[in-house]
């Protein structure tokens, strides 16, 4: 992602792509059709190495050693039993005597050995003492003004105030005034291959297979923290098992792999295991906002005032957009981070969007029912303008439309009987766009296309994508490409996060088989007797459109090549690709008011993706960024003992994440704009899911859940506060 | 596995019949035992493990290395292996089989999910010992050549797969439901996947490969 902080830039690049001399071709082949994954066999057959699963000669297995204690100073450290245990090759102190620990989980020492079970004996035989010193476990005991303080600079950071308007105009104005406070848990990515990576020296050189998100990025940061030259590093991420923003350099465990291989004279591989995983692989923060807000009698907003807060545990910030997306013409934020002895938080797909839409969208249907309102009608009267970038209004036309929302019923379902059903509904909006990725294709006299970027593919489907967009510009066949990514000696490419990747590496790799086109046009076109500038590869052939009777498959054109194959350089341009989508997402759900259980049996999703590449892998986006709300909205929740600040799920039977059974009908939209290029949707339709869900629970039950995750107890507890059975 | 039930400790398919007697190791081996109980997986462990062991095993081995022999998709692998290391440890690691994946190590995900004598198992949660003369199929052998299985090119049509770390789990899981019951039901389908965890949310199809695949005969 963009910036640590979650907090998203907003849209600078032109929403519309236009100008360059390798514009996209008016008649699409290829291009936004389905296409398979080109890696989809590699990995359903189990043949896809992934870092996990590099092994290599005389390979050692490495352990970190992690902090038990949320808070305490490392007194001393003894490292002499592990290290002459059976199978220890190397050793490494991360928290040298006098250094603090600041969670559960913070490094405290490494070592390598022959296997696994012998780094796990040895590891026991570490000895530390701690002073454990005091903690906090929650944003409630780090806020509170007897708190020990525990961070230098103290346990909070209050943000200046963002003010604009007249706040108090505003409320004069407002004939509904609502108020309430509204939050948002510390969401894990559970990215299934865990952070890891496997590193080996040869002499001064260090290659390093990493899970990473990043692999420029991650050579960048081996080479600063070991004070090695760039040149000297070679980072390799051919398959990875997802980031979701979490895995962006080489992190502690990377650069004890690399201590502890050095060490050794060996290579070591180090992947946390899926308790480090959630403790100190990064997290969504938490957000609260107590709001006041207000709206005139015909439902126009008219103010918005908020105190917000929220952890990302030690020493990170929570910031997160508000309010979102919906215009309020006079409004205050003041915006608090309280740090926390907890794993650090890391972006996480649409890094504070969830939240801030969230907040906001249950916020406006609140507000919808006191002005008595359709919420879809109250929004549509309270959008900003439309922009290529934002396209609500008409989004939520087109989705009221296909969900049938005429059928909703106003807030609190009547039937009889402890099923309830309820819609809701919810806007998301994102920045991305990108630049700067670089490209190398080869066009060799046998006719094979080899194309290389030094991006990653993170699982969202990059190679296919450079694969479709060189296959549609060489008038190949997508299985005729050969794409190479995944390595730092490819050509230079920015990390895959923020959806940048699809709008900075497609452009790159259009222009660069443009290129390589014209480079083989140049060189086969004397011989042809016809211009260069003539020359058009289409359908496998390649023909001279001044000269009909020219005619060549690919293969023979190639052949004229000698032994000299094209290779040509490329990158980014502007014009092929844009920043801003905007999407809306309707929700419909079941609520068993008996036993307080959600299920969500139905979402629809508008979404905006700019010039489509894949249609496949962008619905499967979408359908995957909806999953993972809907484990946001009802099932994930990093618990943390308040008393001890230690994580009581640490795994994956007791952290929820949808499965199977949890997925309802889902019904994707994908809104081709090709006039605005390649936009990256990974983030977008993530966004709303939640909000929808939890709009759609109190339009089911007539209460208010203004706390994720939706919970049974929440809900019982929600029917016992509020009045149940409906507000009309 | 976010329904609201306990975690299952076997991974079997819900029709399956029960083990007979004095198989019963194969479905609740000390490790799986342990994890599900939710003992700390470091120092307790061990200690526990060495009575777990005694009770359950007439001969103890161990704890050195112990020569044995496994039956990996129809070959034979010679391996030395501590008692402890699990069959999924065993096959990753010291035969570089690395199809089935480690995600959770604790039965909870099934991205490591094998079939040992025709059933679903959790190869973190089975000791290698514990497999020794069991029929075991991983990913890899499903392929003849580079010729898909037809679950595999139902996961690769209906875009079943996106970072693909579960898509082994899931296609193991898929092959055992479609040889036991060829024409699942989409509710079969689910129950009979429930135990496999999809992060990046290939759910809807992976389901609609599991309705589709064709041509999968009893192994």
């Amino acid at each position: 992602m963009a910036d640590d902080m979650g907090q998203v830039p907003e849209v600078q690049a032109p929403a519309t792509a236009s100008g360059s001399k390798y514009a996209w071709p008016a008649e699409r082949r290829v291009l936004g059709t389905e296409v398979r994954r080109v890696d989809g066999p590699a990995k359903a057959r189990g043949a896809a190495k992934y870092t996990y699963d590099i092994n290599r000669p005389g390979l050692l297995h490495g352990l970190i050693l992690r902090s038990p204690h949320a808070h305490a100073r490392v007194r001393s450290i003894d490292l002499s039993a592990a290290a002459a245990a059976p199978g220890v090759r190397a050793t490494l102190v991360i928290a040298e005597p006098g250094a603090k620990v600041m969670y559960q989980g913070d490094e405290v020492a490494a070592l390598a050995a022959t296997s696994e079970d012998t780094a796990r004996d040895a590891l026991r035989a570490i000895k530390v003492d701690y002073e454990v010193l005091p903690h906090l476990a929650t944003v409630e005991q780090a806020m509170r003004p007897e708190a020990p303080v525990v961070f230098e600079g103290g346990n909070t950071r209050t943000s200046d105030v963002q003010e604009e308007g007249d706040l108090e105009a505003g409320f004069a104005a407002a004939t509904h005034v609502v108020e309430g406070l509204y939050s948002t848990q510390v969401q894990t990515h559970v990215c299934l291959e865990t952070h890891g990576c496997v590193c080996e020296w040869d002499g001064d050189r260090l290659t390093a297979w990493v899970s990473t998100q990043a692999v420029h990025g991650t050579r960048e940061g081996f080479a600063q923290s070991l004070g090695i030259p760039q040149s000297n590093v070679r980072v390799i991420c051919e398959y990875m098992g997802g980031g979701f923003g979490s895995k962006f350099g080489p992190d502690a465990q990377g650069l004890a792999c690399a201590r502890l291989a050095k060490a050794a004279n060996a290579p070591v591989k180090l992947m946390l295991d899926r308790k480090d995983e959630h403790l100190a692989g990064g997290n969504r923060p938490s957000a609260y906002a107590r709001i006041r807000a207000g709206a005139a009698a015909d439902g126009a907003l008219t103010a918005f005032d908020a105190q917000t807060w929220g952890t990302g545990g030690a020493g990170q910030g929570a910031g997160f957009p508000l309010p979102y997306i919906y215009v309020f013409p006079n409004r205050r934020v003041v915006h608090t981070d309280v740090y926390t002895n907890a794993g650090p938080q890391r972006a996480m797909r649409a890094p504070g969007h969830p939240q801030g839409c969230f907040i906001t969208e249950v916020l406006m249907d609140e507000i919808a029912d006191r002005v008595r309102m359709d919420p879809v009608a109250f929004r549509l009267k309270n959008l900003p303008a439309e922009a290529p970038n934002a396209m609500w209004r008409r989004y939520f036309e087109m989705a009221a439309a296909q969900f049938g929302w005429s059928r909703r019923h106003a807030t609190g379902d009547v039937t009889p009987g402890p099923i309830k059903r309820g819609f809701g509904c919810a806007a998301n909006r994102w920045g991305g766009g990108g630049r700067g990725t670089r490209a190398q294709c080869e066009i060799l006299p046998d006719g094979s296309v080899v194309m290389r970027s030094g991006t990653q593919d993170l699982g969202v489907g990059t190679k296919t994508l450079m694969a479709i967009i060189t296959a549609e510009t060489l008038g190949l066949p997508v299985d005729a490409v050969r794409v190479e990514l995944g390595d730092s000696n490819y050509p230079f490419s920015g990390g895959s996060g923020g959806s940048t990747t699809a709008p900075s590496v497609s452009p790159a790799i259009r222009v660069t088989a443009s290129k390589a086109l014209e480079a083989l046009a140049a060189r086969i076109a004397p011989g042809l007797g016809v211009a260069p500038e003539s020359i058009v590869a289409r359908d496998g052939r390649v023909r001279s459109t001044a000269s009909p009777s020219t005619s060549l498959t690919w293969r023979e054109a190639c052949q004229r090549l000698g032994t000299e194959p094209v290779s040509v350089d490329g990158e980014w341009e502007a014009g092929l690709s844009a920043s801003g989508t905007s999407g809306v997402q309707m929700a419909e759900v079941e609520v068993d008011i008996e036993t307080g259980i959600t299920r969500v049996t139905r979402v629809l999703c508008v979404q905006d993706c700019g010039l489509i590449v894949n249609r496949m892998a962008a619905e499967s986006q979408c359908l995957g960024g909806i999953i993972g709300g809907i484990g946001f909205a009802l099932f994930e929740h990093r618990l943390l003992d308040p008393n001890t600040a230690q994580m009581v799920n640490p795994n994956m039977e007791w952290y929820l994440v949808p499965g199977l059974s949890d997925i309802p009908d889902i019904q994707v939209t994908l809104v081709d704009q090709p006039g605005r290029g390649v936009i990256g949707i990974g983030e977008p339709p993530a966004i709303s899911t939640a909000a929808a869900v939890a709009n759609a629970v109190a339009n089911a039950i007539g209460a208010r859940v203004r706390s994720l995750p939706i919970t049974p107890d929440r809900v019982l507890a929600a029917l016992r506060t509020d009045r149940a059975g409906g507000t009309e | 596995m976010a329904s609201h039930e306990p975690p299952r400790p076997g991974a079997r398919p819900p029709d399956a019949e029960p083990l007979p007697e004095g198989e019963s190791r194969l479905d609740f081996s000390r490790r799986n035992f342990l994890k599900t109980v939710g003992v700390g997986p470091l120092a307790a462990s061990v200690v526990a493990a060495r009575t777990a062991d005694a009770q359950a095993v007439a001969n103890p081995v161990g704890p050195a290395a112990v020569p044995i022999e496994l039956t990996i998709n129809g070959h034979r692998h010679a391996l030395s292996v501590e008692p402890r290391v699990t069959l999924l440890d065993a096959i990753r690691d010291r035969l570089d089989l690395t199809g089935q994946k480690r995600v959770c190590d604790r039965g909870a995900c099934g991205a490591c999910t094998m079939l040992v004598d025709g059933r679903t198992i959790y190869a973190c949660s089975m000791l290698a010992i514990e497999a020794q003369g069991a029929d075991i199929r991983t990913v890899e052998g499903l392929t003849n050549g580079t010729v898909l299985h037809p679950v595999q090119e139902a996961f690769c049509e209906h875009d079943g797969l996106m970072c693909g770390f579960c898509t082994p789990g899931f296609v193991m899981a898929t092959v055992a439901l479609l040889e036991a019951n060829p024409t699942p039901t989409a509710d079969e389908a689910r129950r009979a996947l429930d135990g496999n965890i999809c992060r990046c949310g290939t759910y809807k199809g992976v389901l609609e490969a599991a309705l589709t695949a064709k041509g999968v005969r009893r192994g």
